[in-house]
């Protein structure tokens, strides 16, 4: 079950890792890694612990032990923002596009990290450089905003029609679906060096998910570095390189797609573990009922 | 040290009286934010009522006491059933700040209507207890003080018996703890709130009541200090905590009491300020438990309805540019010049709101004080150290943006609502700390004969003149603030206001863009304060308050959040229509007031919408 | 009808007799997400009824739109005969139907003993409520040591037990149930089950809504099967227990 020894250094690393909230172990000693050019999914059954692992590999939350690395570096102590100018790019559960801005200033804000004026870190001066930048829009901010754009829209033609003739309505005007996709096209902004993406087909209907799995097997053919937590097994089948299984917190498997598909333990922890009265009862140590005093309510009497 | 230790004790019981007051005003703002989660701002007006209604029973009716508290109960529980009915139901779907914003509107309404009705001068209110006093163990206790402490008592002990033992006290608990469970049990969570409102705004007016029998005077205005007094109460105690808001009550009531024995009278609101914005920043729970921090409001908390702007081609604005410009050569009436030249300096700090609660969503409630930062800078730059105007000009919106981020900073990681709250305190320090400081700015003198506006040698003292100064700063702050809102710096601002978790995963440094925002807002403001203190030739700190803040918001809601164009229009409406029409400038703030309630309620996007 | 109402139906025999609880082609919406596509079910008087699906299914939904939290965009809600989509939440609670929310909702600062009668919030036979508060009492002795405790220092079990028991409180003819074992400890997943299955054997109607199939189907008498908003399976526990469908249902729809 164990992977196999490798020879290069993972793109990311997580080294058991736990994150507890108020004594309950959401991940509980989690380890796994991504290779370069690799696609791994995670899955698990609702309340596995896969979006409070997310949060640990984005920054948004913090591990209580354990530790995570970004091609060979510690990510902790790292504030929310720095990780965009690692290369880690995300989408969100429920599509958080920025409502009230264009489709293309959404895609242009993925940019927003590789912009010349944002990347040079002297402090005060930098900032009033920004508004100097933002005041003259001298000849280099435009060309730069120029070429950004170009890229924009060259990646939102790669969903065809759906976003092209959008690209200046307001992204809270779109469907669900193509709120999604805005999503992908903004991270891709990034030019991520990993991409995590969060069930990126959540309440999306089997037309709309096919679509949206030929979409990231094109990139991943192109070598995108993926991370995938993913929901539905079968979706990810195709897709991934490996798969790590989640269920209560805990990594019960990983390996190959077709392997983890029928593997007990991952049904199990789909469909809920089957009824084991005997091994609680012995713990049990108060009957659940008293049976010498039962109900004797009469519901049909009962209201008013 | 006899003498010493008597003052101690004599401070010590003036300041749990004083305290016993705002326990009372605290504990209503917080039962209408446990139970609704509503910051009312009109709580300090239903005090204000309170306090007038008592006066009224007792001096026109000459009512006995115990009458009199009881036609203020009942009148200022009817006043918060009113507000809730048909100011805030309305709203119950809408994103948090809109209701708040509404009762900011009746506030504006009720202290208008109650000047309308008394005058806005002191009346003096005849203590009906006479001057009973007596002396404990050296100490002196006047009948008063002990009349406020008992009905405190009973008053909190009456509140316990409420909640814990009758059904609708535990309704009311219910709907606090979880308003969807308590659904499920059945519980009318409409009329819950209904209810809570009524009993806040009891105890609000009996506070009211109690202060104006004090202090032996009812004056209008004292309803916005008794709001913000009770926030700082509130917040000290752990917003929506009744036990919390007793104990920050009294609390506050003691530090002022002490403060004031120390510093001096001339400090006792300043306390109130700092406290709370030290609380919101380091203890958003309150001090009195250990919670982590609250969770993060929803991310609604920005008032920007989704629409689009409408469009308005730049030709007419150019024509309507033009003809602003022209305008003295065709009315040269002083008194029309004046009123838009006093609409063109609202119409930048109109600008500078839109620009940090519309395009960067950081709902700001204190940009009055960024004006007086840049008042007293170029006042004092030109009359202590003889800087020509020109230069002062530039260094003091300089100033203001220096301090005015400085200010802010602490306040950055809240939210919506809590920044709110945060820049309003932060506008009423800067004017404390204008009053307090005397050698600087001549405390409550103010400073007069500042020089009038000038550039190389032409001065501009004529109505027409300054309309030209002002029309023209106006037109350059319109056109840098257009030119940074369409640069990708003024798209980073809207992510920011768009939601703040997914800016961060994309590398947008939240600290420094709010920076930003704050220092450019500041700086506009703090330009369209110092040319409002040449133009005038004095200043004091009365001359920026909070109600000029909140009246700026209303501009820019009335125009649309983030539309520059519709601050401007806002600020032309909203400051010259109550003067062109004549007979509505003594009702103002009574438009004013109506104003942001209609247009929350049915155009949240504002006259040319937002962007 | 009483009598009848009690013994354990089956789908078969329901058809003819009014069910207790139906929904009838409900489409919901949240925004531009549509939620809930045509869906169907039926709960008669005496039976357990589960509804199941995976992540994001609209399950939790479902149960939102029989309480009043969430209106549907279309269809109907029958209680008894009566359309009550519509009514407040308060309206139709006093109509009898109970409440076990997702995650419990205890109300956090009240002590066990104001959380269970605030379950009876609604009555006013302030007699029959004492008696019914001395029967939970008895019913649940753990909660008994702990009535002047703060409902939000109990643990995750015992809160779970005293949702149920403030749900019983109401005397609700239907009660339904949102995730009663999630984030429990397999002892007492097994005691909540346990305590489920006896209450309807005492006359109680549950409808529940489940993401551990396995577990449910052990106990009730019928489920269904929500996948993005559809009804796709409904039948005999026993049968949807065993039937391999169920899996793809839960893994994921058919793209490959």
């Amino acid at each position: 079950m164990e992977s196999v020894q490798r020879a290069t250094r993972p793109l990311l690393e997580i080294k058991q890792v736990s994150r507890a909230f108020d004594g309950v172990l959401a991940v509980d000693d989690v380890s796994f890694g991504i290779d370069e050019g690799e696609t791994v999914s995670v899955i698990g059954p609702n309340g596995a612990g896969k979006t409070t692992l997310f949060n640990l590999i984005t920054g948004v939350d913090q591990p209580t032990a354990g530790e995570i690395f970004f091609d060979g570096a510690p990510l902790a102590g790292l504030p929310a923002h720095a990780y965009a100018r690692l290369g880690m790019a995300r989408t969100f559960q429920h599509g958080r596009v920025f409502g009230n801005l264009s489709v293309l200033d959404n895609v242009l804000l993925g940019a927003h990290s590789r912009r010349q004026v944002v990347r040079s870190r002297a402090p005060v001066v930098n900032l009033l450089r920004e508004l100097a930048y933002g005041l003259l829009q001298p000849g280099s901010v435009k060309q730069e905003e120029a070429a950004l754009r170009a890229e924009a829209e060259e990646i939102l033609a790669q969903f065809g029609e759906r976003l092209t003739p959008r690209l200046h309505q307001p992204a809270y005007s779109l469907s669900y679906a193509n709120r999604r996709r805005v999503e992908i096209a903004r991270a891709l902004m990034l030019r991520p060096r990993l991409l995590l993406l969060d069930e990126p087909t959540a309440g999306m209907n089997p037309a709309e998910t096919q679509e949206m799995l030929d979409f990231i097997a094109t990139l991943k053919a192109r070598g995108q570095t993926i991370l995938l937590i993913e929901h539905k097994l079968t979706l990810v089948m195709q897709l991934s390189d490996r798969v790590v299984v989640m269920d209560d917190g805990r990594k019960i498997t990983e390996g190959a797609p077709e392997v983890v598909r029928h593997d007990p333990q991952v049904i199990e922890a789909y469909l809920g573990h089957r009824h084991h009265p005997p091994a609680n009862a012995a713990q049990d140590d108060e009957p659940v009922v008293q049976p010498a005093t039962r109900l004797t309510i009469d519901p049909a009497a009962g209201v008013l | 040290m006899d003498s010493l230790l008597r003052t101690f004790a004599d401070q010590t019981i003036n300041g749990l009286v004083i305290g016993n007051i705002y326990a009372f005003i605290a504990v209503g703002l917080a039962l209408i934010f446990g139970v609704g989660n509503l910051i009312n701002f009109a709580h300090g007006s239903i005090f204000m009522v309170g306090a007038y209604v008592g006066w009224v029973c007792v001096t026109w009716w000459g009512l006995p006491l115990f009458t009199a508290f009881l036609v203020t109960t009942l009148v200022c529980a009817l006043l918060g059933v009113i507000i809730e009915r048909f100011a805030l139901y309305p709203l119950r779907s809408a994103p948090p700040i809109a209701p708040l914003l509404a009762t900011i509107g009746v506030s504006f309404m009720i202290d208008q209507a109650v000047q309308i009705i008394f005058t806005p001068n002191p009346q003096a209110f005849p203590n009906p207890l006479l001057a009973y006093r007596f002396q404990v163990g050296g100490v002196t206790v006047g009948a008063i003080d002990l009349l406020i402490a008992g009905i405190g008592v009973a008053t909190a002990a009456a509140l316990y018996l409420f909640l814990r033992f009758t059904q609708w006290g535990w309704a009311l608990r219910a709907t606090a703890q979880d308003r969807e469970a308590a659904q499920q049990m059945g519980v009318d969570v409409v009329a819950v709130n209904r209810m809570t409102f009524a009993i806040a705004s009891a105890l609000g007016g009996i506070a009211g009541l109690l202060v104006g029998m004090y202090f032996n005077t009812v004056y209008p205005t004292m309803s916005f200090q008794a709001t913000l007094k009770g926030f700082a109460a509130v917040v000290l105690g752990g917003l929506g905590n009744v036990p919390g808001a007793v104990l920050g009550g009294l609390l506050l009531g003691l530090i002022e009491s002490y403060g004031v024995a120390i510093f001096g009278a001339t400090y006792r609101n300043l306390f109130a300020f700092v406290i709370l914005i030290a609380v919101l920043v380091w203890r958003p729970n309150g001090i009195f438990t250990n919670q982590r921090r609250t969770a993060p409001e929803p991310l609604t908390g920005t008032f920007i309805a989704r629409s689009r702007p409408v469009h308005i081609p730049a030709w007419a604005i150019a024509a309507l540019t033009v003809a602003a410009l022209a305008l003295p050569f065709f009315a040269p009436n002083p008194y029309l010049l004046q009123i838009l030249t006093n609409a063109w300096l609202l119409g930048m700090v109109a600008l500078s709101v839109t620009l940090v609660t519309g395009t960067a969503g950081q709902t700001s409630l204190g940009q009055a004080g960024f004006m007086a930062i840049g008042a007293y800078a170029s006042a004092l730059l030109t009359q202590r150290l003889g800087w020509p105007f020109e230069l002062s000009l530039l260094a003091s919106a300089l100033v203001s943006a220096v301090i005015g981020v400085l200010l802010v900073l602490p306040a950055f990681r809240l939210r919506a609502v809590y920044i709110a709250i945060a820049t309003l305190a932060i506008g009423e320090i800067v004017n404390q700390v204008i009053l307090n400081w005397d050698s600087l700015t001549n405390g409550a003198m103010g400073i007069t004969n500042i020089a009038p506006p000038s550039l190389f040698g032409w001065q501009a003292i004529r109505p027409h003149e300054i309309y030209w100064f002002t029309l023209v700063l106006l037109i350059l702050a319109a056109l840098v603030q257009h030119r940074l809102v369409r640069s990708p710096l003024g798209r980073t601002w809207r992510a920011l206001r768009e939601d703040e978790v997914a800016a961060q995963a994309f590398g947008i440094d939240l600290n420094r863009y709010k920076t930003l925002v704050f220092a450019v807002a500041a700086f506009i403001a703090g330009l369209s304060g110092a040319v409002t203190g040449h133009m005038y030739s004095y200043i004091s700190h009365e001359t920026f308050t909070n109600t000029t803040s909140i009246l700026v918001l209303t501009m820019v809601i009335l125009g649309g959040m983030g539309n520059l164009l519709g601050a401007i229009v806002g600020a032309v409406a909203l400051t010259a229509l109550p003067e062109l029409f004549r007979g509505l400038a003594d009702y103002r703030y009574l438009i004013y007031g109506l104003t942001l309630l209609l247009l929350i309620r049915f155009r949240p996007q504002g006259l040319l919408g937002t962007d | 009808m009483n009598t009848a109402s009690l013994a354990r139906t089956n789908g078969q025999n329901a058809a003819s007799t009014n069910p207790l609880l139906e929904l009838k082609d409900i489409d919901t919406a949240y925004g531009p997400i549509q939620v809930h596509f045509g869906v169907n079910l039926h709960v008669n008087a005496g039976e357990i009824v589960c509804l199941l699906g995976g992540n994001a299914s609209g399950k939790s939904t479902t149960m939102k739109i029989i309480l009043g939290l969430v209106r549907p965009r279309a269809g109907a809600v029958r209680f008894d005969g009566r359309v009550i989509n519509g009514l407040t939440t308060p309206q139709i609670v006093r109509l009898g139907i109970g409440s076990v929310p997702e995650s419990r909702r205890i109300f956090a600062q009240m002590t066990v003993r104001e959380n269970l009668l605030m379950g009876a919030y609604h009555r006013r036979d302030r007699h029959a409520v004492a008696e019914d508060y001395e029967r939970m009492l008895a019913l649940f002795p753990r909660l008994k040591e702990r009535l002047q405790q703060r409902g939000g220092t109990l643990s995750g079990g015992e809160q779970q037990m005293l949702a149920i028991g403030r749900a019983l409180m109401g005397r609700p003819r239907l009660i339904c149930m949102d995730e009663p074992t999630m984030g429990l400890s397999p002892l007492y997943v097994d005691r909540v089950l346990a305590l489920i299955q006896q209450i309807n054997t005492q006359g109680y109607t549950i409808f529940m809504v489940e993401q551990n199939a396995n577990l449910a189907l052990q106990i009730a008498h019928r489920g269904y099967v929500l996948q993005n908003g559809r009804i796709v399976m409904e039948g005999q526990a026993d049968a949807l227990l065993n039937d391999p469908e169920i899996q793809d249902a839960y893994l994921g729809e058919g793209v490959s």
